[in-house]
Order: C-alpha cells, then sequence, then structure tokens
C-alpha cells in the first residue's frame, strides 16, 4: 500500500489527466440573458398555473406560500427583482447556490411561475387616504432619511423605504409609525426572514460588564455583530459574552403618536405606500 | 526511435507498478483496518462514519490549517461525501459529475461529465450527487436521470452504463450506490412526484441487473396492499433515496424508504401505507425481505425515513446484541435488533410536538389529529418539513459508545393540500405533494450537535449552534467530532465533553458530512462548503 500511496506524487502522470479533462456541463450559468417573447398577460388561470407548478417544483424549498423553508423567503421577489429578472433566475439558476435552472420549464411555465410568485406580498387592505406629496415633505422634514434609504438617498441603520408600498400595507404602515417596536416584522408573515429576523434587538453583556444595545446584523456560533443607535458596528466573540438577550418589542425607530397630527399622520402613509410603484 | 524506446520503457514501467485504486471486496470487508482510506458513503458497512486517525486530538486540534482547496467549476452547491482511496480523492459535482484529485494537494486528475439531459428537472429534490462507490478497479456512479455508470478508476473512463429507472415516472438519483460483494445497490428518490420505491442491485462487472425489490406494492396481491385503502399504492412512494448500510456475517441489507403520496393529504390513502417510513433489511442475494420496521405509519408530514442506518454492536441487559440505531427525521431516536427488526427503545432526540411517546413495539403513540393534522389553515408542528434530521450523516464512535447528530429544533405550519394526485414527470409537470408547509413562529429554527449513549438514547452532551445547520458528523479516533453551523463555520468538538475546540469560518453553507484519511502518515479532515472542497491539517 505504501507503494502505491507514493504514486500520487507521481506528477507526469497526473499531468495527463489533467489535459484530458472534460469540459464542464454547466455552462447553464453565467452568459447573456436568456432571450424570450413578450410576457404573456397575467390572468387569474395564469397564476394558478403559476401556483400548482411552485407547490411541485419550489415549494420544498421556499415554503408553499414562499415564506422560506430550506431556502429563502422570496414573497418580495416579484417586487424586488421585478419578472424580468425573475424569469431570468428562474431560467437560470443562481450560481453557488442550491438554486438549479428551470429552463427546461419552458416558456410559458417560467412565465406562470413568474406571475404567481409576483402574485406575493402584494399588500391587501383600504388605500392611503393622505396626500402623498405633503406626505414627502413630512418626511424629509423629520429626518427620516438619517435612517432609511429610498432609491438610493439616505441612511442604511433602518430597512430601505424604496418599495415599502409593495410589501407593507396602508394600514401596517401607520401602525408602525405609531408603535414601531410593537410592529417589528417578526411574526409569522414576516417578509424578510432569512436565517433569522433582521432589526431584532439585543441586549449583550460582556464578561468584563460592559454592555451593548443593538439590532442584529449578523450572528453565526462564534460571533455576533450589532449595529447600535449612533449606526456603529460592534463584532462580539461569544467566549468573551456573558450573556445575549433579545429585547422584544423595541425599536430605535421614535413613535411619531403625538408628533404628527392624524393628517400629517395619513400624509406620511399616503407617501409611504405610493413607494415601489403600488397603487 | 529513440521516442519510440522511450515510451515502450515508460509504459513497460507502468505496467510493472501495481494500478491505484484496486479494492477488493475484502478491503471493504475490513475497511476499519485501513484508516488511512475512506472507501464507502458511511466509511464503513455500519455508516458509522468514524475514522480510527489519531494524529488531530482534542490537545492540537487549534491548530489545524487549510491545506488545499479544490473549487469546482460549475454552480451548485456541493453535497458530495468524498471517497479516499490510497491518495486518491474521489468527489462528485452537480448534477453528476465525479473528479478525481490528489488528496495531498487537491489537484485534479481526471473530470467525468455524464450526458445529463438539459430538459430533466427533478421534482422536489436538488440535482445534486452525493458520492460514488468504489469495488474492485472500478467507481459506481448514480445520476440524477437515473443511470448506473461504472467507471475506470484510473481514468474516469465508462465501463458499462445501465438504467436504473425511468425518469419519465419521477425517478431522480443523488446517493451514493453502496458496493458488496461483486454486486452494486442502488435506491431512488422522486417521493413527491409519485415515483414506486424500490432498491435495485446489479451485477458489479457488467451492469446486468441482478434483483429489485418495490417498497411499496404494485398490485393488489403485493405484500402491505392491504394497508392502502382504495387501492391507493399506486400512488406511490417508499422511495429509496439515501444510501444504507450492510452486515456481512447477516448478509442484510438495511435500507431506509420515504413518504407515502401524496404527502400532507392522507385522506384518500387511509392505512399504515407499507413500507413507506419504514426500515427495510433485504437479503443481499435475492433481494427479499427479512424484515421491516415502520417508524411513521400513516405518515402526513414529509419525514421520510430515509436517514443512514448505524450498525453497532453492544451488551443490553447483559447480553451481547447486533444492533441498528437510526435518528429519524420523526425526531425519535431508534434502536432495534438488527437480526430480526425487533424495537429495543426510543426517545425524541429533537423537540417533537406529535407523538405522547411510542408503545412497547416502537410504534407511535399519535396526538390528536386536530393538533397535528396537516389543514387549510396551517397546524404548528414539531420538528419542520425537512425534519429533525434529513439527509446529513450522523457517527458513531465505538470507543464513547455516542451516537453524534446534528439534530434540528424547530416547527413549522403543516398546510393541508388538494387530494387530487397526478405523477410528476420530467418535464415539470408535477403532481404535487398535497400541500406543504410555512415557516413556524419566530423563535428561530435551531440546531445541536447531540451526543447520544448509542443503546439508551440519552443525551450525554450537547453543542448548540446558531442557525439551520446542514452538516453531517464525523468522529475520529483522536477524540474529536466534525460538524459545521449554519453560517459555515467548520468546527471541532472534543468528542467526550462536546467542547469547541476549534473552528474556521469558510464563507458559504457546508452542506456535506466530513470525512477523514491520510496519506504518508499526515491526516486530513476535509468538508465542502458551498462549492469547494476545503481538506484541514495539522501545520
Amino acid at each position: 500500500m505504501n507503494v502505491i500511496r507514493s504514486l500520487c506524487g507521481a506528477v507526469p502522470g497526473i499531468a495527463l489527466g489533467i489535459v484530458l479533462m472534460a469540459p464542464s456541463a454547466t455552462a447553464q450559468f453565467g452568459g447573456p440573458p436568456a432571450a424570450h417573447g413578450p410576457r404573456p398577460r397575467t390572468t387569474p388561470e395564469s397564476i394558478a398555473a403559476g401556483k400548482a407548478l411552485f407547490e411541485g417544483t419550489c415549494a420544498n424549498c421556499h415554503g408553499v406560500d414562499g415564506s422560506g423553508a430550506n431556502g429563502p423567503n422570496i414573497r418580495d421577489a416579484g417586487t424586488r427583482l421585478g419578472p424580468e429578472a425573475l424569469y431570468q433566475t428562474l431560467h437560470t439558476g443562481v450560481l453557488g447556490s442550491g438554486m438549479p435552472s428551470f429552463a427546461s420549464l419552458g416558456e410559458e411555465k417560467l412565465w406562470q411561475l413568474v406571475d404567481y410568485v409576483s402574485s406575493f406580498g402584494q399588500p391587501t387592505g383600504a388605500a392611503a387616504s393622505g396626500d402623498p406629496q405633503k406626505g414627502k415633505a413630512i418626511y424629509d422634514t423629520n429626518a427620516c432619511s438619517s435612517c432609511h434609504m429610498i432609491d438610493g438617498q439616505g441612511g442604511s441603520s433602518g430597512p430601505d423605504l424604496s418599495k415599502v408600498g409593495t410589501v407593507r400595507s396602508a394600514a401596517l404602515l401607520h401602525k408602525i409609525l405609531l408603535d414601531p417596536g410593537g410592529n417589528l416584522p417578526t411574526g409569522d408573515d414576516l417578509q424578510e426572514r432569512a436565517q433569522y429576523p433582521a432589526y431584532e434587538m439585543y441586549r449583550v453583556v460582556m464578561k468584563n460588564g460592559k454592555e451593548l444595545l443593538g439590532t442584529r446584523v449578523n450572528e453565526d456560533s462564534f460571533t455576533m455583530q450589532l449595529r447600535d443607535e449612533s449606526g456603529n458596528i460592534h463584532s462580539v466573540q461569544k467566549f468573551d459574552v456573558k450573556e445575549i438577550v433579545r429585547v422584544p418589542d423595541k425599536s430605535f425607530m421614535p413613535t411619531y403618536k403625538g408628533k404628527l397630527t392624524d393628517e400629517q399622520l395619513n400624509d406620511l402613509v399616503a407617501y409611504l405606500a405610493s413607494l415601489g410603484g403600488a397603487k | 526511435m529513440r521516442a519510440a524506446k522511450y515510451f515502450v520503457m515508460v509504459m513497460t514501467l507502468c505496467w510493472a507498478l501495481p494500478s491505484f485504486a484496486q479494492v477488493p471486496y475484502e478491503r471493504l470487508l475490513h475497511s476499519d483496518a485501513e484508516p488511512e482510506n475512506w472507501l464507502m458513503y458511511g466509511g464503513n458497512y455500519g455508516s458509522q462514519r468514524f475514522s480510527g486517525l489519531k494524529e488531530i486530538t482534542p490537545q492540537n486540534a487549534a491548530n489545524l490549517r487549510v491545506a488545499w482547496v479544490y473549487q469546482m467549476r460549475g454552480g451548485g452547491v456541493m453535497e458530495s461525501s468524498p471517497l479516499i482511496v490510497d491518495g486518491i480523492m474521489y468527489v462528485t459535482e452537480p448534477p453528476s459529475n465525479v473528479t478525481a484529485l490528489d488528496a495531498r494537494t487537491g489537484k485534479p486528475l481526471w473530470h467525468y461529465v455524464p450526458q445529463v439531459p438539459r430538459d430533466f428537472v427533478p421534482v422536489g429534490l436538488f440535482p445534486t450527487n452525493r458520492g460514488v462507490a468504489i469495488l474492485g478497479d472500478k467507481l459506481y456512479l448514480a445520476t440524477i436521470d437515473d443511470h448506473l455508470i461504472a467507471l475506470d478508476a484510473k481514468s474516469g473512463v465508462v465501463r458499462w452504463n445501465s438504467l436504473v429507472a425511468d425518469k419519465a415516472d419521477g425517478y431522480a438519483i443523488t446517493q451514493a450506490p453502496l458496493a458488496i460483494n461483486g454486486k452494486i445497490v442502488v435506491g431512488v428518490g422522486g417521493g413527491e412526484a409519485g415515483a414506486h420505491g424500490f432498491l435495485s442491485c446489479f451485477d458489479a462487472n457488467d451492469g446486468k441487473l441482478l434483483w429489485q425489490t418495490y417498497t411499496v406494492p404494485r398490485s393488489a396481491s403485493d405484500p402491505g396492499a392491504d394497508t392502502w385503502a382504495d387501492g391507493s399504492w399506486s400512488n406511490g412512494g417508499g422511495t429509496t433515496w439515501n444510501t444504507g448500510s450492510y452486515d456481512p456475517d447477516l448478509n442484510l441489507i438495511y435500507w431506509g424508504t420515504g413518504n407515502p403520496v401524496p404527502d400532507w393529504n392522507g385522506e384518500g390513502r387511509m392505512g399504515d401505507n407499507l413500507f413507506t417510513c419504514s426500515l427495510i433489511a433485504l437479503d443481499a442475494d435475492t433481494g427479499k425481505m427479512k424484515w421491516y420496521f415502520q417508524f411513521s405509519p400513516h405518515e402526513t408530514h414529509d419525514w421520510d425515513s430515509s436517514e443512514p442506518p448505524i450498525l453497532f454492536n453492544a451488551s443490553i441487559d447483559g447480553k451481547p446484541r447486533k444492533l441498528v440505531a437510526l435518528a429519524n427525521r420523526n425526531a425519535f431516536y431508534y434502536v432495534l435488533d438488527r437480526i430480526t427488526g425487533k424495537f429495543i427503545t426510543g426517545v425524541p432526540f429533537a423537540k417533537q410536538t406529535w407523538a405522547k411517546g411510542l408503545d412497547a413495539n416502537g410504534r407511535p403513540i399519535k396526538l390528536p389529529a386536530k393538533l397535528i393534522e396537516p389543514s387549510v389553515e396551517g397546524t404548528l408542528v414539531y420538528p419542520t418539513l425537512t425534519g429533525a434530521i434529513n439527509w446529513t450523516s450522523p457517527c458513531y464512535s465505538p470507543i464513547t459508545g455516542l451516537f453524534y447528530v446534528n439534530a434540528r429544533d424547530g416547527g413549522a405550519y403543516y398546510i393541508k393540500g388538494e387530494r387530487k394526485f397526478e405523477k410528476g414527470n420530467s418535464n415539470g409537470v408535477v403532481g404535487g405533494g398535497g400541500g406543504g408547509s410555512r415557516p413556524g413562529p419566530a423563535d428561530e429554527t435551531t440546531t445541536s450537535i447531540r451526543a447520544l449513549n448509542a443503546t439508551t438514547g440519552e443525551k450525554k452532551w450537547e453543542y448548540k449552534m446558531v442557525g439551520d445547520s446542514w452538516t453531517g458528523t464525523l468522529v475520529t479516533a483522536g477524540g474529536l467530532v466534525f460538524s459545521a453551523d449554519a453560517a459555515g463555520n467548520f468546527f471541532a468538538l472534543n468528542a467526550d465533553t462536546g467542547e469547541p475546540l476549534w473552528h474556521l469560518l469558510l464563507g458559504s453553507s457546508v452542506r456535506s458530512n466530513p470525512v477523514s484519511y491520510s496519506v504518508d502518515g499526515k491526516q486530513y479532515v476535509v468538508d465542502s462548503a458551498g462549492n469547494s472542497v476545503f481538506a484541514f491539517a495539522l501545520p
């Protein structure tokens, strides 16, 4: 056996093997976008057909309602990506992930899947009654952009609001403005759920007595990254930690209860609900 | 002329040297005697995933470092458990490719890419591959489109190619085959497509089918047909999608079976639905079923029983016993007599809310249907749809007597869909599982490495991780357990205490079973993260 093992070092034989290696069969990844005809009209039938396809082909990884299982939550994929990018993702797969190409389903079925996935996350309920123009002015004068980003402008310590109107109903936006901590997206219908809910607040007590309060940016079995109220990042080694406690019902976002009139709140909600192109 | 003479001389030299990768059955039989190699999917015929290597210990594990990295050329995530034979590593890449690497350096030697049709989308599973088998001078690969292919281990050249099943019937294969004495045993996946489960056994030399045993009845007169109301056995299920184990002395093959069809709506298939969600023991020469043990009668949560069965011997009530242990997706850990299939013990190893316990025969005492059965609005039940464990392998150490499992604690809302079922096929027309699940409450699914007394299932220690890890476990004679967390931290734990000793963030999810080997006396531990294989060793 020793003789056999030493053959591994026989470089010339190995080099020959490298020359003879076959080309990879995974050219499906990369390359130009897939060509396709015009997108068929979305109908209740196409959404229903997409649903049947989804349940058989996608639900095992993405959950029966797209809210994630073994694979990520894709409830907002329709609004986040738009139909063209969604089609391309289905057609090509995602390099380096478990998401394969579904090109072989053919154009018609891919569009049906696009129709169904795009039907997720459309908030229901009454439309906002306020004036979005006035609401934008209120947004600007209240320094909301110091924490939130809209179309690339603003801060990043809070959620990006560029498409918030497509994933939050006017009624929920109204509730969040009055009680941010009490309406964190941690419920069963959480659309941002990935590995763990984002923007959850944690209190970390270090062994040296120091305390940190912040949102959990990232965490694994050995480290945790927290963002404090000033937006500073703290990287914590868990062997230095005495205690990690989740702080429920708390947000760094202030309440606007009593700060804005009912009319101003309605205008601000109308502005937010309009973001992302929703009605 | 001189060149020709030189060529003849080199060729003569090549012939004179023993060819590498000659693995007669005797070497497989005594695989524990050569811990420098990893000769089959489960490490040995008992699927113990125990490495006899001792160079890396709790005292020096903190010095582990990356020895080499091999990055595969395609997309997807590697789930392959490599073989290492005399310094050569054989690893598979999605969907069904094989690469031979120099196990000392990670340098590729050859690459085999089967012709997998582009129009094939398997139903309900990733198009990936979890490894190959070796016997004699051949490797055995089962492809996603249901071929069993024998390759020359030296060159990757095809020796024979046999069809295992028809992909148009929903079959797809991701598992490593099992090589025994002159035979190759392979199972099939496709439970969500209504595939009828079976195990097939092929002649290792020429690829001829020797026997085939179905796990679900195909006619009203087949055994078990009376456990499916109204002929619903015709729906199929009971697939055999993960690699099983073998006891050479008893000449029995042990294999787990998957869900009945449709998954989440059992109304049209009342009865126990034999032989789904079971462990079956088959005679290796004939394929005849010697015994079966059904873990989850009339299963409605997709909790397959396809987890690797681990064979071990231990004393119970002062008597030496031949045992088989299985940590089931349904969250119970079972110990059976592997001669008779008789239930010995069973306890939960992860959070479960569906059974009061197990009766004296190991049959679950289910809670009332309204608390546990999938419903239109969703019923919260633990464990999750992917289960307390899925395809990843647990391991067993004959030194500690412990069974190490990566256990998932989490729940899901199970949803009952339409009862109507149509068989799926390779063009993505899908029958549907009759429902599914959505994530449970926001208390986060977590995973822990748990060390259980293999005989009793009693927990000795646990190492709690953050997130939902999909990595198997490896235990070594050096006293270490290797696995990884959801973020991709590959780590070493003390096998006696669970104390973490070393970790390294590999930058992507680790979705495969670690293995260990040595080349020229140097021990390596290997696992893959994302699309790369990482080998670790001491400096």
